[in-house]
This record gives structure tokens, C-alpha cells and sequence, in this order.
């Protein structure tokens, strides 16, 4: 049939959602069923470290009614993925074998960079209007239960993600804890909001192309915007302003109006009013129990300062949950969904304005990276890695030289530590790990003792091409590379001197022929 | 939202719910004094009177009296305490039954007796040939059955039972003149209340008290009796509170539990012209309040007429049996899905057939393409076709999901064994939500079709139960409209446990957004009104009894918003009050069909919106039941929606107009061209059927048409 049918599982800090989704050819990825059950996992782990048993079994129980439903749509695949609370839980290994146990799914607990690409895959979803928005200065700002994201995109791409420790639990642990009146509590969540939104506006918000030209919009996700967006009675009032007639379809839409944007204006006072409510209007007007109600508020601050220091001007709601990205990546894999935006683009995006941070960029970094390529794929055969892997080592090449940034003695080490410290946004754990490898490896001492033989295959890939750009003068730059009878031949046009790559090359060819078992010539093309 | 102006909250705007309950009863009385109307059809809608009122006692006045016990005065929406609601309906509805009676008396058994039925009212009218039939009858049929009892010293005041039929008697022992005993004996429900004399000329017809009575000495050889007459009494015996009260309601009764008599009597019905030491004996053992007794003039518990109405001949005498069309959508060779897949197709019940919804869940139960079947049943006929074409669809490995409401009042039993009948053929059942009742009627098909899942959908206004589809006036609506499907499995989904869907895409869900919602509709109107645009209401609804809505519906009538209200039963708003409704219209219609559509109409400034569903505007409705209000989207539909509220705003045969006063009358049709809505959308129904029919037919029926395989 031509419809596929697939699932998506989100084991979340505070809920299970499962989503079924169809794809077809026709109209693309559709959701067709979404059941959601709150259950705050999180709670546990946040305390504890811990999940505990009680919370398990609910999970499993509730994990064996989506299997039901799973099966009572033929789905022929799924994916299953758990965020913060999964991945904090000391006892994470254990639960996850349990689930598998018990109804058969197995869970993969996400890293927070790939979380967050995730819900940028989902955003994507919305195709046209995420492709248009991005155009102009653009910040994603996630806020979730433990954490925020901020993203900022400029002209199609990315420009920088992080990550910050401002999550809506952690402010409510903070109020709870601090005895003050209702009205009070507004200006500690600002103190809280400011002082972080300061230090990442110090940091990250400087870059002078940006300032340039400003961010304008703000596409604000995460569960509780969900809420937020949720607001009737709001809705109502701003409709009467306007005076619009409401139609079938938009008469159930929210306060934003036909729409999912709001401009910055509206948003301001929409927020200004809300911090006006007391817990008991926060319920009945949003709809959400006590636990949720506590929360809306310190997330409506945050977006609002978010607003207020980036200068956006229109805020977009796209409504999307975890599930759709997760949809989303999967119908990309088996090819059924094209994204126009490239998302492996703003990984390597994200890698170079590392790079620019860490003054790594120059050309000499861009002639290697293009080199690796070359190497990479010249070697398709022989090394039998995937594109993913091709990724890998493009990001390593771009950021091979990160670690003078700190000092030029021990450069591999510090290299590594910084790529260990930055999130890469769309790479996961281990991948980062890779990456931190290989830059660490390619200027020193193999290290035999990793188990990974994709580090040892990237690790001379990028030695490879580093010295093909010893002298750092882009002599190679239009080499050709061909296989040739068990050989990797290197054919350069270059009219001067190239002593110093072939003293380069001859000196990393052992390590490069011991991991492929082929020898690389380094070849001046005869002038005819 | 800016709260409501508290003038409209009012005490004096509003109307007592019973009382304006018995307006209607009485409404139904008038259909059974309509000289035009036929004779039997006019028996039915007295005996509709009679069992209406018997409700009414046991579920209204008994929770009142509950109120009373309980030592409960919070003053309901028109400002009366429990204690005075009870006096004012004490007051009416004696006056009802006098009425009532009057009418049997004086109209219609003179009727009948012109019209070759007579009734024998007491025995001693019986000819002589007629009385020995009679007595062999009860010889051979009625004594064998009969139980009857003696009260002395020895033997206790017998228990009787609530509604049943019984006659009380005065003995005296022959040996003993001076002392007088109480007597009872039930009139066993077992046989029939009607007994047909034969007879050569008119038919004559006997009640079987009246042949009990007859031979009552019979039954007490020893004694003399003085005097018998039929009696009948209604407890309270109700266990569960009634829900439409307010929930402190339910927690002060439970804190005065022990204050509340169980099994008391709140009803005693006699004879009228029974010996006063009889009535005196009863009042004191059944411990009846004076106002709670009704002498009544003539036979006890009128409902005997509906089985009258059963009687074979007199067809002449009874409306024309009408036979519920094909709706042409369906009247074609294609499949159900088929046919929705062209359009939503809009079911005007019982006009057009319900066959299709009961063909909407077979067809689903079989094909294979489905993958899930998923309604709510509340009130179910016994021997449903449905719940067979569920379990099928189970057997058939189908995700069969069924919310079965068992807290209908009145058929618990039924519902409950074909519940059990749906689980073992493997459906997953659920009996209901916690504090909710299912009211919302619903059905969702799940199906893989070649492009994609597609989900179909059955909206309706009336529960799925055939055999009511044929009594009942109701809508319904069969579509494919993805957002309608995916509000449907999250309507299905909630009820599972899961949460709530963020947004709604086009339904409405009570009882968190529900309400709201109607506010939020009303109060635009009234916005519009206020803005120079063009603002109208026009809602047909059974009952309209919520505080805040009639509120709202004052405050857009002030603001000059058009509204004419269908209201079937009980209306607490006041109509055409000046300063307060004067642009309010409201207008009851009773019929041969039982009113039950809820249709909604919003002009919304030349962008019409129309709504059908479940849910009346009633606070039990908006605030204590899973309900569903659905939109009218296709235009040709939303024509015909509006076509079925003008219809019935036309009608002025059936229709009765709500007075300033709180009163109803009938509107004077002199001039005008009877309309009457009932048989308008019946000869509509039929007419639709001809044409489609013409439509059909093949104009040369010389040339064949060769049939081709589809390709598709």
C-alpha cells in the first residue's frame, strides 16, 4: 500500500507521547493519532537521580496500551526516544532493558543537542514558513522543564545554539524556596531571567554580522508555549479589537488570532496581563492543572525577556511537539521527505563559527577540510563509512586547530576539551566524542586503546590532509586524487616547492597505509 | 471576559425550572384536547401527560422533598426555596389533573362512544349479558392471581408497592357489625388493564380494576364491603440524588442522610368519591401530606390509554403511519464510504431512515480496510443491530473501543447485558467516565485506503438506538472532514485517559469548553448588534434552564440581537419582557414526533455558523456531561439545517408561543396557510425520494448501457 505508517514514542521529562504518522508520496508526513499521558518522571529524577518503580510500571503499562494502538494501525516501524529525565536517571540502563522486557520497544535516550535538532526537524515540517522566517534574523528559543534553548539562524543557516540552565523547574524550585508575596515573585523570576539572558547576550549575541542585522523574529517552542498559546479568553478580547469575523476553522484558533504569529507588541502586554493573574485564573483561563499553572508564568517571562533583548518583532508558534520531529527525521530517512532546508549544513555551520570563536578558521583550515572530503570520498571503498560519517570529519577538519585557542603546546588535548564542552547542535554524545578524537589524534600519538575504529579511519583521513596543507599555503588546493592499483595517487599541479607536504605525507603514510592498506603517492604533474 | 450585567441574573427574570416543566405537560394536554386532531392519536398524548407527570413526582418533586428534609434552602434561579417550589407545584398540578381528567371525561369518552368504543367507567353500568362475561372473566383469569389482604390487629398495614395499581376496601365481619377493617387487594400488572367485552353492535372495553371491584366481596366471604376504590401512590424511592442539582447539594444530603425518609409516600391517587374513613385510614398508614393526595375522577393511572391506542380497528381514527425515506445520497449502488467521500451527507431523522448510520457500522464491521471501530452507546434498543455489528467487527480483529453510559435512568439492566455480550466478543468496553455522564453521541471509522488513512465519522444529535430514530425528530451527520476525524480520536482518546488535545479543530467538547464556547458565540452577536451589523440567534434546543446563558441571551436581546428560540420542554427565560427580552421569541413545538434536534444558528454578521448536537442549554449538559456540539460546514447542509429551524419557526399548527406572562398559546392562523412543521418535513422527505427517483430512471430505456469495469 502506498501509505506507510509509522509511530513515534517521547518518553519526556513529564509525559508519554505517542504519535502515528502517515507518509506518503502525496501529501508527505501527516499526523494521524496523537495520545498523550502525563506522568513527571522528571519529578523523581530531578530529586533522586532515580526513577522508581512505581513510575516504571506506570510507563510500561501506558508503553503497552501505545503498542496496542500501534498495532491496531499496522504501523510498520517506530522510533522511540527519551529526553532529559531518561538520561539523567542513574538507573537509565535498567529501565530501558525493563521496557524492552516487558512490551518489546526500545528506547534511545537522545543527548540534548540531538533533542534539539529534533524539534528544529519538526519546525521543518512547516516547511515554507521555516524556510522564509530563517531568511531574516531569526532566535528558536526552546524552553523546556530543565533547560532553554536559544538557536539563532541568520540568511538559511545556523549560527549558534546553546544551552541554558534557566529551566521553568528550576525557577520554581528557586520561588518555592525564597517566601515572598505573588507580586513579588515576578521581579525574582526577572532578576533570575537577566542575569542569564546578560551573561549569553555578553557571549553570543556580539557577533557583529548578526548585530548588523538584527534579529526579527523569535520562533518560540516547547511544551509550554503550547499552553500559553492556549489562552481563549484572550483571544476573544484581541478579536474584538480587531473586529474580524471568525470562521469556522479560526474560531478555534487562540489570542494569536487566525494565525500562529503575534507581533512582539501584543506579546508584551499579553504577558504583562498574564503576570497579573492570580494561580486560580491561570488554571481556568489555560486550561491546565496546578502543576502546569505554577510554571506558565516563569516561561512567559522568559520568552518575554528573550524578546525584549534580541529586539525580535514577531513571535511564531508553530505548535509542534517532539513526536513530529521525530516523524519527521524518520520519513527523511527512508527518503519519503525532503527537507529544503539542510540540516547537515547547519551542523557544519554551528562547527565553523566554533571555529571562527576559537580563531580557527583561516584558509588553511578550509583547505583541509575540503582535502578530507576528497580523501574521504576518493576512499569510499576502502574505508566503508557512511555520509554520516563524512560529517564527522568534515566538523574534526574544521576544527582541528581549536585547541591553540587556549595554548600552543598540547593542542590535541585542549582541542579536545573544548569540543567536549561545546554543544554541537544535531550531534549526539558519542558523536561529539568522535569528533573530540579525531582532532585530539591527528597531531599526536595514536591512541590504540579506543575501540572505535571509525577514530582511527577519520584520525588518518585528517593527518592525510593536514599535511597535504603543511606549509599552510594551499599548495594542494586543486590536486586531483585517484585510486590506482592499490595506491592512492595524489596529483598535483602546484609549479613550486612541495618538500615540505612530501615530507608531511611520507611521514603520516604509515599510519595511513597501516589503517586501509594503502599507500598514498604524493605525485607533481609533469608540465607537458 | 467582562463579567455578565448582574441585572440579568435577577431572580425575577427567570422562571422556575418545574414550573415551566409543567407548562409543557400541560402543552401536551392541549395536543389531547385538539378536536382536530384524531381521536387515538389525542388518547396517546394523554396518556404522554400521565406518564410524564408520574416522572416528574419521582425524580423532581422527590429530590425536592429530599431539599426540604435535608433542611436545603438555597433559592434556585427564580429565587424559591424548595419549600415554596413544592406549593407552587402542589398548586399546578392539581389543577393539571383535574384537567386531565375533564379532558377523558367530557371529550374523549363521548368521542369514543360516537366513534363506536365505549368504555365502561363503573361496573354498575355493565348490562346484564355484558356482566356475566365479565364475571366469568374474573372467575377464570383475575381470581386466580389475586392476593388480597386484611389489616385487624393481627396482620400489619401491608407494604405497598410504588406505581402499582391497587384497591382499598371498608369491611366489617358479618358477626361482628360495629367494626369496621381495612382492606387491600393489587391489581396484578400481570394481566392486562384493558379487557374487550364481546359484543355485537360498538365494541365495549372494561378495566380490569373495575372488574376486581365488581367482584371484590368475593374475595372477603366473611365480610360485608362497604366500600372499595382503586388507589395508587408514588414513593420516593429514587436512591440516587438526581444530578441536575448542585453538587453542595449532594454533600449537605449526604451529611443529613439519616433525615431523609427512604420509600416515603409523596404521592397518594384515589378514587374520588371514596368513603372518607378509607382515605383517612390511608392517609395515616401511608403518612401523605394533605396537598399530596389527588381525588381523582375517573380511572387511575391514564397510561392504560397508550395500550388503548394499540387496540385493533379504528385506524381510521389514528394518523397514517409514516415510513422514514432514503435520504438520496444514499440511493445509489455505491458503498457507505463511497458516499461519504462525495460529501457530508446530513440525516434528518425520522423523515429520512436511520438505516444508514446501522449500515455505516455493519459495512465498517466487514470491510476489510477498517481498522477500528470506535462509538459511544448510551441507551441502546436491546436487540441492536449495532452492537452486533460491533461485535463482529471484534471477531473480525478490528480495535473495536465502545463507552457504554450506564447511568441512563431507566434501562440500566438492558444496558448492561449487552455490554457484557461487546466485551466477551472482544471490544474494549468502558462503563463511563468518573462524575461524567456520555451524552455525546458519536462514531468513528478508522480506514487504510490507498492514499492514506482516512477517518469517517457519524455526528448525531440522538442516541443510536433504531427503534427511537422512529419516534424521535433528530440530525445527523456522516462525514470524512480529516479535521472532524482528528477531533473524533481525540474525543476517543480523552475518553481512554489520555489528556486533552491542545486545540480543537472543529468540534465542541463539553464540559470543559463547551460552555464557554456558547457564551463566547452569544456575546459576538452581541457585539455585532452593538456595532451596527447584522446579528441574529436562532437556537432549537429541549430545555433551556443554564443561569449564565439566558443571562447572555438577555444582554444580546438589549443589545438589539434577533432571537427565536425552539425550545421543546422546560424554558426558565421570560419572553418579550420589556427592558429585558423584547427581541426574545421563544416557541414550543409538540407533535406526533418527539422534538429532540438541537440545532444552533448564529448569523455572526453575514457568516452564518450552524451547530448541531447533544447538548441541551442545561448546566447538566454543559457542566456534568461529556457532550459534543458540531459545526455545519458543507453549505448545501448548512441550507438544510437552516431550512429545518425556518420550518419550524412557520409552523403554526403545532407550534405554541411563549406569552410575556409565562403562559403559552397557539398562534392565530387566521389568514395565513396552516404550516405544520412534522408533516411538512415528511411530505419533503418523500418528495426528495420521487425526484431522486426521476433522476434515476433512464429517459430511453430502449438503448442499453453497457456496463464497464470501473477503473480506478
Amino acid at each position: 500500500m502506498a501509505a506507510q505508517l509509522f509511530a513515534a514514542i517521547d518518553v519526556g521529562s513529564f509525559k508519554l507521547e505517542l504519535g502515528i504518522y502517515e507518509i506518503t508520496a502525496k501529501n508527505g508526513l501527516r499526523q494521524i493519532d496523537h495520545l498523550r499521558h502525563v506522568i513527571a518522571l522528571g519529578k523523581n529524577t530531578y530529586s533522586t537521580g532515580k526513577i522508581s518503580y512505581e513510575l516504571i510500571d506506570e510507563m510500561c503499562r501506558i508503553l503497552e496500551e501505545f503498542v496496542k494502538v500501534m498495532k491496531s494501525y499496522q504501523v510498520s516501524d517506530y522510533r522511540a526516544y527519551a529526553t532529559t529525565a531518561m538520561r539523567l536517571a542513574k538507573n537509565n540502563q535498567i529501565i530501558l532493558e525493563q521496557i524492552r522486557v516487558r512490551t518489546g520497544i526500545s528506547v534511545k535516550v537522545l543527548s540534548n543537542s540531538e533533542q534539539r535538532l529534533l524539534t528544529y526537524k519538526a519546525i521543518a515540517m512547516k516547511e515554507s514558513e521555516f524556510q522564509k522566517i530563517i531568511q531574516k534574523g531569526t532566535a528558536i528559543v526552546d524552553v523546556s522543564f530543565g533547560s532553554m534553548q536559544i538557536s539563532l539562524f541568520d540568511k538559511d543557516s545556523l549560527v549558534s545554539t546553546q544551552n541554558l540552565p534557566l529551566g521553568v523547574m528550576a525557577i520554581g524550585t528557586i520561588l518555592s524556596k525564597i517566601p515572598v508575596h505573588s507580586w513579588m515573585q515576578r521581579s525574582i523570576i526577572e532578576e533570575v531571567v537577566n542575569k542569564e539572558l546578560g551573561t549569553y547576550k555578553k557571549m553570543y549575541l556580539k557577533d557583529r554580522d548578526l548585530k548588523n542585522r538584527g534579529i526579527k523574529n523569535l520562533i518560540a517552542i516547547g511544551e509550554l508555549v503550547l499552553y500559553l498559546a492556549r489562552d481563549e479568553v484572550d483571544y476573544v478580547a484581541s478579536y474584538r479589537e480587531k473586529n474580524t469575523a471568525l470562521t469556522a476553522g479560526e474560531s478555534q484558533g487562540t489570542w494569536m488570532g487566525a494565525t500562529d504569529r503575534v507581533s512582539a507588541e501584543d506579546f508584551m502586554a499579553y504577558v504583562d496581563r498574564l503576570c497579573q493573574m492570580s494561580q486560580d485564573q491561570i488554571e481556568e483561563r489555560f486550561g491546565v492543572n496546578a502543576g502546569y499553572a505554577t510554571l506558565l508564568m516563569p516561561a512567559a517571562i522568559i520568552f518575554r525577556k528573550v524578546v525584549e533583548m534580541t529586539g525580535a518583532e514577531m513571535i511564531w508558534i508553530p505548535g509542534i511537539r517532539m513526536c513530529d520531529g521525530i516523524a519527521s527525521e524518520y520519513a527523511q530517512s527512508i527518503k519519503k521527505l525532503n527537507f529544503s532546508h539542510s540540516f547537515d549544513d547547519d551542523i557544519t555551520f554551528a562547527a565553523r563559527n566554533m571555529a571562527k570563536r576559537y580563531r580557527c578558521g583561516g584558509s588553511h583550515a578550509q583547505c583541509v577540510e575540503k582535502l578530507a572530503l576528497e580523501l574521504f570520498d576518493v576512499m569510499k571503498k576502502h574505508h566503508g563509512l557512511s555520509s554520516r560519517e563524512r560529517l564527522l570529519l568534515q566538523i574534526a577538519a574544521i576544527l582541528h586547530g581549536c585547541g591553540k585557542f587556549i595554548s600552543t603546546r598540547n593542542t590535541g588535548d585542549c582541542a579536545y576539551n573544548i569540543i567536549m564542552a561545546t554543544e554541537i547542535i544535531g550531534l549526539s554524545h558519542e558523536e561529539r566524542k568522535l569528533v573530540a578524537n579525531v582532532v585530539r589524534c591527528y597531531g599526536q600519538e595514536f591512541d590504540y586503546d579506543d575501540d572505535d575504529t571509525r577514530v582511527a579511519k577519520l584520525t588518518a583521513l585528517l593527518r592525510m590532509a593536514n599535511s597535504l596543507d603543511r606549509s599552510h599555503k594551499q599548495k594542494m588546493e586543486n590536486c586531483r586524487m585517484a585510486m590506482k592499483g592499490g595506491e592512492l595517487v595524489i596529483t598535483t599541479d602546484y609549479d613550486g616547492d612541495i618538500s615540505l607536504e612530501f615530507f608531511a605525507v611520507s611521514f603520516c603514510e604509515g599510519f595511513f597505509e597501516e589503517i586501509f592498506g594503502i599507500k598514498p603517492v604524493l605525485k607533481k604533474k609533469r608540465r607537458g | 471576559m467582562a463579567e455578565i450585567d448582574s441585572r440579568y441574573m435577577k431572580y425575577e427574570n427567570y422562571v422556575n425550572r418545574e414550573l415551566s416543566w409543567l407548562e409543557f405537560d400541560h402543552r401536551i394536554l392541549e395536543e389531547a384536547r385538539d378536536k382536530t386532531l384524531p381521536l387515538f392519536e389525542r388518547l396517546k398524548f394523554l396518556s404522554i401527560t400521565a406518564s410524564n407527570l408520574d416522572e416528574f413526582f419521582m425524580v423532581r418533586v422527590a429530590s425536592l422533598k429530599d431539599m426540604v428534609h435535608a433542611g436545603y434552602v438555597k433559592p434556585d434561579v427564580a429565587g424559591l426555596k424548595p419549600e415554596e417550589q413544592l406549593r407552587k407545584i402542589e398548586e399546578k398540578t392539581h389543577g393539571l389533573v383535574s384537567l386531565q381528567y375533564s379532558t377523558y371525561n367530557r371529550s374523549l369518552l363521548p368521542a369514543l362512544k360516537q366513534n363506536g368504543l365505549r368504555i365502561v367507567a363503573r361496573h354498575e353500568e355493565l348490562t346484564e349479558e355484558e356482566a356475566g362475561f365479565v364475571d366469568e372473566y374474573f372467575r377464570s383469569n383475575v381470581y386466580p392471581v389475586l392476593t388480597p389482604m386484611a389489616v385487624d390487629s393481627s396482620r400489619p398495614f401491608p407494604l405497598i408497592y410504588n406505581k402499582s395499581l391497587n384497591i382499598a376496601a371498608l369491611i366489617k365481619e358479618k358477626e361482628k357489625p360495629d367494626q369496621l377493617d381495612f382492606a387491600m387487594v393489587q391489581v396484578p400488572s400481570v394481566l392486562p388493564r384493558i379487557v374487550e367485552i364481546p359484543s355485537a353492535g360498538e365494541r365495549v372495553v372494561i378495566l380490569l380494576e373495575e372488574i376486581i371491584e365488581r367482584n371484590i366481596s368475593s374475595l372477603f366471604v366473611k365480610h360485608e364491603v362497604l366500600d372499595a376504590h382503586p388507589f395508587r401512590i408514588m414513593r420516593n424511592a429514587d436512591l440516587t440524588i438526581d444530578e441536575e442539582e448542585a453538587e453542595d447539594l449532594l454533600k449537605e444530603i449526604e451529611k443529613q442522610l439519616k433525615k431523609r425518609r427512604w420509600g416515603e409516600a409523596i404521592r397518594l391517587e384515589i378514587e374520588e368519591n371514596a368513603d372518607k374513613r378509607l382515605l383517612k385510614r390511608l392517609k395515616k398508614e401511608l403518612d401523605v401530606h394533605s396537598g399530596d393526595i389527588f381525588a381523582i375522577n375517573g380511572p387511575l393511572d391514564l397510561t392504560f390509554l397508550m395500550k388503548m391506542y394499540g387496540l385493533e380497528g379504528f385506524d381510521h381514527l389514528k394518523a397514517p403511519r409514516y415510513k422514514p425515506q432514503p435520504n438520496p445520497a444514499f440511493m445509489n449502488e455505491d458503498d457507505i464510504f463511497t458516499n461519504i467521500r462525495k460529501g457530508d451527507i446530513l440525516l434528518h431523522h425520522p423523515y429520512e431512515s436511520f438505516d444508514p448510520v446501522v449500515d455505516f457500522v455493519k459495512t465498517a464491521a466487514r470491510d476489510p480496510q477498517v481498522l477500528a471501530i470506535k462509538q459511544t452507546l448510551y441507551r441502546v434498543s436491546g436487540n441492536s443491530p449495532i452492537v452486533a455489528a460491533l461485535a463482529e467487527a471484534a471477531d473480525k480483529g478490528k480495535q473495536v473501543f465502545v463507552l457504554v453510559e450506564l447511568k441512563a435512568r431507566f434501562d440500566e439492566e438492558n444496558n448492561i447485558n449487552w455490554a457484557k455480550t461487546l466485551e466477551k466478543a472482544g471490544c474494549h468496553v468502558i462503563y463511563g467516565l468518573l462524575g461524567l455522564k456520555t451524552h455525546s453521541k458519536i462514531t468513528l471509522v478508522v480506514r487504510r485506503e490507498e492514499d492514506g488513512i482516512r477517518r469517517y465519522v457519524h455526528l448525531g444529535t440522538g442516541n443510536y438506538n433504531d427503534s427511537t430514530a422512529k419516534l424521535y425528530t433528530d440530525c445527523g451527520i456522516l462525514t470524512c472532514h480529516p479535521q472532524i476525524g482528528e477531533d473524533a480520536t481525540a474525543v476517543f482518546n480523552m475518553m481512554s485517559g489520555y489528556s486533552e488535545p491542545l486545540h480543537w479543530n472543529q468540534l465542541l467538547v463539553a464540559p470543559i469548553w463547551l460552555r464557554k464556547r456558547f457564551l463566547r458565540m452569544i456575546r459576538r452577536e452581541t457585539d455585532h448588534a452593538k456595532a451596527g451589523r447584522n446579528a441574529k440567534i436562532i437556537a432549537k434546543v429541549n430545555s433551556l434552564c443554564d443561569r449564565d446563558i439566558i443571562a447572555a441571551l438577555y444582554e444580546a436581546s438589549c443589545a438589539g440581537v434577533k432571537i427565536q428560540l425552539i425550545v421543546r420542554g422546560i424554558c426558565c427565560l421570560k419572553a418579550g419582557v420589556p427592558g429585558l427580552s423584547e427581541n426574545i421569541e421563544v416557541r414550543s413545538i409538540v407533535g406526533n414526533f418527539l422534538e429532540h434536534i438541537r440545532i444552533f444558528y448564529f448569523e455572526n454578521d453575514e457568516a452564518p455558523e450552524v451547530y448541531m448536537g447533544s447538548a441541551d442549554w442545561m448546566p447538566r449538559n454543559l457542566d456534568r456531561r461529556v457532550e459534543i456540539v458540531f459545526p455545519v460546514l458543507d453549505e448545501k447542509l448548512k441550507e438544510k439545517a437552516i431550512h429545518i429551524l425556518q420550518v419550524q419557526l412557520d409552523d403554526n399548527v403545532k407550534a405554541h408561543v411563549l406569552q410575556p406572562d409565562g403562559s403559552y398559546a397557539k398562534i392565530d392562523r387566521r389568514g395565513k396557510s396552516p404550516v405544520c412543521a412534522q408533516e411538512q418535513f415528511c411530505q419533503e422527505a418523500l418528495d426528495a425520494v420521487k425526484r431522486q427517483n426521476a433522476l434515476e430512471e433512464p429517459e430511453d430505456k430502449r438503448v442499453f448501457i453497457p456496463v464497464e469495469g470501473e477503473t480506478e
